[in-house]
């Protein structure tokens, strides 16, 4: 007899009194489990059951399931969880025979869900549910009985997580956490896995604080949910939790007004709305939820990226006093709107600056870069208002932000006349004024004056200016002049800026000082800058002495004739400050009135003019005298900026210099040390009291290195230089600790001496190596960066894609006849049938078959932060509150957007090109060159022609870095060689650098750059003569001159905002190729 | 490419229709000298020199061909320095124009054979006719044409003066007023389309560039038929437009964009609008590009 049977005789009689189908079961697992189980484990198993049956008078239930359970599990259980099942059934059956029922009915397929080692788990959840009374027997009797839908589709932790919610909201409604119990499995289908646990968390934050809620939660909080951004729907329950967590007042509600609200925002700004509300939480979580609310709101007005200048504003009203951060955020404060307005309204120098910078270069057809005027004042060269907008002559300055109007649009009008005044000093020439140039208006005075031959002037502009006893005056008067005429010439120039012109005139009209407050002769100054904003009107002037004034009116207004010039200004100038010192600069004493100009008689002006002109005679010139109130300049005119003609003219001078320097000239007329430091003295548009604090030796000395550095000449002073990097020394020890020594193949090429005019032979050993490998996170993140660019540019190689090489046939218009199909035709035509007109055929576009030679520059020179130079800190100065500020500025420069290095675009650049590269299927190598001295050109292989492309390839851009030297003749000639060896029909060597090339020994000695650039001529020569495109690409400015003779009938591009590398580089290589 | 009939003067709603090599420039064509352009393709027809013209698009090159073949075919006496009877290259000289792409073959110029009732018949293609008629042909934005055209241009351009057409066996001799004027475009940087110096160097070369403003202003004006004091604005326009060449804008504003900017103003269209799409649209794409010449527009325009 089998155990099973054994068994059933010897414990037959234990099922007397008990309903048959007890027994039935009993048999039916102990047959069905005889072939699982050993006879010992059966015996153990009939056993736990027969116990069961005797806990209690019902407890025969729970045992009927029991042995209904066991041959439902799972063949491969193994005997621990038949005997943990039967502890746990006595356990529960101890406590409560029916929900063992439930536990043991749905253990089975729950087991089959969430595997047999979490059945304790499963089992205590139910206990915790249970608390000895019937409703909680029955809401854990619900629990397990739910367990086969619960655990289809959620895991253990969720439902560990649930039963703690249900609990919660057992303590004050077991309806409730019944109807959520039931609720839950659907509920928790629906929703993502990750998101489900803070779901229910907040689910359990909600129980806790306002627990009437929950039903509500659960039966809206998924489709809520569901309009979050699935990434950050988890930072957003995590967050609704927190606050439910800290209040108690209608958090569904907020929940739930959040959510809707966020369905509202693009999907992609859902995190940043929710980090910016994150940083509310400790402050006051009903502002952090509002602000959420009202994000819709808001982004209708600002965009994502000044949403956080809106909070941050908020956040400060919060942190001094919370209702009013909290209305703030709910806006209902007017501060809160009046942020809103001003940030939406506001212009940002780094949104608009490109537009700007390509309007001010077609208005002036310069090379103008547009940047923030802190970056000028920062440069240590005479510019102090971070506010005000100005040039020295190659780059435009403007304030970072405007925000003077309510409104965008002409918030930017304001901008656009600012950039305009300043691109129309250098269109119509304001600093090319020339001291012996006639003028066009007036008959010159300047020669008659009598100059001091001791001095030496460093510029025209100081020339003229030398010839003023009161500089100051004379400066101001200039100014006021010049700008008359520009303003003039931009209002008949360009119609369209006119009217926003205008309306900046007038409302600095509307701002002037009163006029009769001042000294006479500022006073005169005064009206002049009136007349200047065109508002002779607005002059006013004691009756008595309208003539001097009328004059000066009427000299200022000549400066509006179209063909007026900066000597006109000049001009001008010279008589409006004989008027002015005939006027004693003192308050007007008597009672006369003040009064507005009587209409000008144009006539009887010009009278005037020429008597003040006074034929030949030698020009006097006056001076302030005792007993006057100290002359003091006019109020600044915010949309014309700084004008400091006197700097940009000796700045222009000193970049000549260093040019010609370059070019291996010296200039005629080189600027002295002394004719420097005497201009800086002298000159009013430089107060070297504010610049820079401390004794004047010591600062001039200063202020002067930073002049020569900005127009690239090598300093005067060597002082406090050496710590600059010079692009011959190594930047250190990488290559030091590197752990494999890389395979280097060695090359040797011939050189080109120009002097000889022959080679060098096999001179240069250049070492080729695969570069070293970093990280893929660049590659990805730069992809990221440029995503819309990246597909941009995809596209448009995509419409490059070559078809393949074939002749097509059957064509009814093509290259010639073809044989079979005209046949055909004929017999067509014999036989009386129409005929097919397709018989030509025609080869369609030859195979795209092109190669293209990367080659990156990795100097040293390259490691430079973009715009940003000269931003070290003055070690010398050791005030700490000069520190702090000088540190905050530059931390927030740094926040605002963290600086790249030309490496880093060079590297971006690469990126993008090899994303479009790999679209259109071209051979391509890119290879990166530095080294030092001729036995030791490195060649780095980044990816060579025949590599494809990879991981290892990502990875090895990561590398790129700067290093030493730019040797460019031999990496050159090695791009040629691996040139050579492919076998595309259209082959092109791309040479992207940031400058001249430059090496030890590349020349006679370091200065010297014509040997380096009549090598790399020669060895692009050599490129051409192989059949090879060659192209250079610098982000050098001053690249012209030399790329002009390095390339002569070459392609080359100077792509002068470096920024836009990434941009360009695609665009050029469709250009080179198409 | 459907050949136009042969058959000529066949009446067609809008005018004329003819052969190709009966095209002829009868009434003198507007045009502006610059420089000494006029003479110098004079001096260069008399001698039978062929001529490549330079230039960006939409600088004039057409129409400076235009002018010139219709200056030749004025009937001026011509004495010939043999004193002999004016040779016959007066009247109207036939001018044949052909703008090249990138699928234009050799024989789309030479010509081809058409299938007839009984068998093949051949056509000949318009640098043919212009060389058996002695016209003008010009070869517009040649180097877009496949390369296996230069073995037409090749003898035809010194001194044998001589069309070969392979598929016939024929040689043909160009006849005594034909003249190739060929035009290239050196502003697209493409290695794929560069011309060979064997070809460049049958030409002589004249440089067109874009007019100074009052010259521009001047064609714009008589063009477009618009007030000199709009015409000067659209060429101001022109000017600060092109100084945006190599840094946004492959190509400088052609002053045929300009003209059509004026003939829109011309008709009514305010002129902000009309130079929006007569140029900032026509010339770029690139927002950011056209953000900044919509500025320039709306700081020259009111």
């Amino acid at each position: 007899m089998s155990v099973a049977g054994v068994l059933l005789v010897r414990n037959r009689n234990r099922f007397e009194g008990f309903p048959e189908p007890l027994f039935e079961a009993y048999e039916g697992s102990l047959r069905a489990l005889e072939s699982r189980l050993t006879p010992t484990q059966l015996e153990g198993w009939s056993q736990a059951g027969l116990d069961l049956m005797a806990i209690s008078l019902r407890s025969w239930e729970s045992a009927a399931e029991y042995f209904k359970a066991g041959p439902q599990l799972a063949e491969s259980t193994p005997w621990e969880i038949y005997e943990q099942l039967a502890r746990e059934a006595n356990d529960l059956t101890e406590q409560s025979a029916p929900l063992a029922v439930s536990f043991l009915r749905s253990a089975p397929q729950t087991l089959s869900h969430i595997g047999p080692n979490h059945l304790a788990q499963w089992a205590d959840f139910g206990r915790r549910l249970y608390k000895g009374n019937w409703k909680s027997s029955s809401l854990a009797a619900q629990f397990y009985d739910a367990g086969p839908d619960l655990f289809s589709t959620s895991r253990v932790s969720h439902a560990g997580r649930l039963v703690v919610f249900l609990d919660e909201l057992a303590r004050h409604s077991y309806e409730l956490a019944s109807a959520c119990l039931t609720a839950a499995p659907e509920v928790l289908a629906r929703l993502e896995n990750t998101d489900r646990m803070p779901f229910l968390t907040f689910g359990v934050e909600l129980a806790q604080t306002s627990w009437a809620d929950s039903r509500l939660f659960f039966d809206r909080g998924v489709p809520l949910i569901q309009r979050v951004h699935g990434p950050v729907r988890e930072r957003y329950l995590t967050l609704a939790a927190q606050v439910a967590r800290d209040h108690s007042r209608s958090v569904f509600q907020y929940f739930e007004d959040a959510a809707q609200a966020l369905g509202d925002v693009e999907p992609e700004d859902h995190g940043a709305v929710i980090e910016l509300a994150e940083q509310l939480v400790p402050h006051s979580a009903y502002a952090a939820m509002d602000f959420i609310t009202n994000a819709p709101e808001v982004l209708g007005k600002v965009r994502i990226d000044e949403l956080a200048a809106w909070q941050d504003h908020g956040l400060g009203i919060l942190a001094s006093s919370r209702e009013g951060g909290e209305a703030y955020f709910r806006l209902q404060s007017s501060r809160g709107e009046e942020v809103l307005d001003t940030l939406s309204a506001r212009v940002e120098l780094s949104k608009v600056g490109d537009i700007l910078r390509l309007y001010a270069k077609a208005l002036t057809g310069k090379d103008i870069s547009i940047h923030a005027a802190a970056v000028l004042t920062e440069k240590g060269i005479g510019w102090v208002d971070e506010e005000r907008a100005s040039t020295e002559g190659t780059t435009i300055y403007l304030p970072e932000v405007m925000e003077r109007y309510r409104n965008k649009e002409e918030n930017f009008a304001s901008v656009k006349v600012f950039t305009t005044h300043q691109a129309a000093h250098l269109e119509f020439e304001s600093f090319s004024f020339g001291f012996e140039r006639a003028s066009t208006l007036f008959e010159d005075l300047r020669p008659t004056i009598p100059e001091d031959s001791n001095t030496k002037p460093a510029t025209e502009i100081e020339r003229f200016f030398d010839l003023f006893p009161d500089r100051t005056l004379a400066s101001d008067l200039h100014e006021i002049a010049e700008d008359a005429r520009i303003d003039a010439a931009i209002k008949r120039n360009y119609a369209g800026i006119r009217r926003a012109l205008m309306r900046m005139q007038h409302e600095e009209l509307a701002h002037r000082p009163e006029v009769s407050e001042l000294p006479l002769r500022q006073a005169f100054v005064e009206n002049l800058v009136r007349v200047s904003l065109d508002g002779v009107e607005a002059v006013r002037w004691p009756a008595e002495q309208q003539e001097s004034m009328s004059s000066g009116v009427a000299i200022l207004q000549r400066l509006n004739a179209e063909n007026a010039t900066p000597e006109d200004a000049a001009e001008a100038t010279l008589r409006l400050y004989q008027l002015a010192m005939s006027i004693r600069n003192e308050r007007d004493e008597s009672d006369e009135d003040w009064e507005s100009l009587p209409d000008v008689d144009q006539e009887s002006l010009q009278l005037d003019m020429s008597e003040l002109g006074g034929e030949g005679a030698p020009m006097e010139m006056g001076e302030p005298q005792d007993g006057e109130a100290d002359y003091e300049s006019p109020q600044d005119i915010d949309f014309r900026g700084d004008f400091k003609p006197e700097l940009v003219q000796l700045l222009m001078k000193l970049r000549d210099d260093a040019e010609m320097g370059d070019a291996g000239q010296i200039s005629p007329d080189q600027l002295t040390e002394e004719q420097l430091k005497e201009l800086l003295e002298k000159s009013a548009e430089i107060d070297l009291d504010t610049l820079l604090e401390g004794d004047l030796q010591n600062s001039t000395g200063m202020f002067l290195s930073n002049l020569l550095k900005e127009a690239g000449t090598p300093t005067l002073d060597s002082e406090g230089q050496s710590d600059q990097p010079l692009s011959d020394l190594s930047t250190g020890g990488e290559e030091a600790d590197e752990p494999l020594e890389p395979i280097v193949t060695t090359h040797y090429y011939d050189e080109w001496d120009f002097r000889a005019q022959d080679y060098k032979p096999r001179w240069c050993a250049v070492k080729e190596a695969a570069l070293e490998e970093g990280g893929e996170e660049f590659y990805d993140e730069t992809l990221r960066e440029y995503a819309a660019l990246v597909a941009q540019t995809r596209k448009q190689f995509e419409l490059m894609k070559p078809e393949l090489f074939r002749k097509i046939k059957k064509l009814s218009d093509g290259e010639d006849v073809e044989l079979d199909p005209a046949i055909e035709w004929m017999i067509d035509i014999r036989t009386g049938v129409s005929p097919s007109d397709k018989i030509y055929w025609r080869r369609n576009k030859v195979e795209r078959d092109v190669a293209i030679a990367f080659l990156l520059d990795m100097s040293a020179s390259t490691d430079e932060e973009i715009a940003r130079r000269d931003q070290q800190y003055d070690e010398s100065d050791d005030d700490p509150r000069k520190y702090l500020s000088w540190w905050v500025t530059k931390r927030r420069q740094e926040l605002a957007a963290p600086p790249k290095r030309i490496i880093d675009l060079e590297k971006e650049a690469t990126v993008l090109l090899i994303t479009a590269l790999e679209t259109i299927g071209d051979e391509y190598g890119i290879y990166g060159f530095s080294g030092y001295g001729r036995d030791n050109v490195e060649f780095f292989v980044i990816k060579d022609f025949d590599e494809r492309f990879g991981d290892q390839i990502k990875k090895r851009i990561d590398k790129v870095t700067p290093i030493r030297s730019t040797r460019m003749g031999p990496a050159i000639r090695h791009a040629i060689h691996k040139l050579r060896e492919t076998e595309a029909k259209v082959r092109i060597l791309v040479l992207l650098s940031d400058g001249r090339p430059q090496d030890h020994g590349y020349g006679r000695d370091r200065t010297e750059k014509e040997y380096a650039i009549h090598d790399t001529k020669q060895a692009l020569n050599e490129a051409k003569r192989e059949g090879i495109t060659p192209f250079a690409l610098t982000v050098d400015r001053a690249g012209h001159d030399y790329l002009k003779t390095m390339c002569e009938d070459m392609g080359y591009e100077v792509v002068g905002d470096i920024e836009s590398l990434p941009r360009r580089l695609p665009a050029l290589y469709r250009r080179l190729t198409e | 490419m459907a050949e136009a009939p042969t058959t000529t003067e066949v009446t067609a709603p809008g005018g004329l229709v003819l052969a190709a090599e009966e095209f002829t420039v009868s009434e003198e064509p507007y045009y502006l000298p610059l420089g000494d352009e006029v003479e110098l393709f004079e001096a260069a027809f008399e001698q039978r020199i062929p001529v490549l013209l330079k230039g960006p698009t939409g600088c004039g090159k057409t129409r400076f061909v235009e002018y010139m073949s219709w200056r030749l075919g004025r009937p001026v006496t011509r004495i010939s320095q043999g004193g002999e009877a004016p040779e016959n290259d007066e009247g109207p000289r036939p001018f044949v124009t052909v703008a090249c792409h990138e699928d234009l073959t050799a024989s789309d110029l030479v010509g081809r054979y058409l299938l007839d009732t009984d068998g093949t018949r051949w056509i000949d293609g318009p640098l043919t006719r212009a060389v058996k008629t002695g016209a003008i042909c010009y070869l517009d934005e040649v180097v877009e044409a496949r390369k296996d055209t230069t073995v037409l241009i090749h003898p035809l351009t010194d001194y044998r003066r001589l069309l070969p057409i392979e598929k016939l066996g024929q040689v043909v001799e160009a006849a005594n007023g034909f003249l190739l004027v060929i035009s290239y475009n050196p502003g697209y940087q493409s290695a794929l389309k560069d011309l060979k110096h064997s070809t460049r160097q049958r030409f002589i070369s004249v440089e067109f560039t874009y007019p100074t403003r009052d010259q521009e202003a001047e064609i714009i004006s008589h063009e477009s038929g618009v007030d000199p004091a709009v015409a000067i604005e659209l060429a101001k326009l022109g000017e600060k437009v092109r100084n945006l060449k190599e840094h946004g804008l492959s190509e400088g504003v052609s002053t045929r964009l300009l003209i059509y900017a004026g003939r829109l103003i011309e008709r009514g269209i305010e002129p902000r609008r009309a130079a929006q799409v007569g140029v900032t649209w026509a010339l770029t794409d690139d927002l950011e590009v056209q953000r900044s010449i919509e500025e320039v527009v709306t700081s020259i325009f009111e």
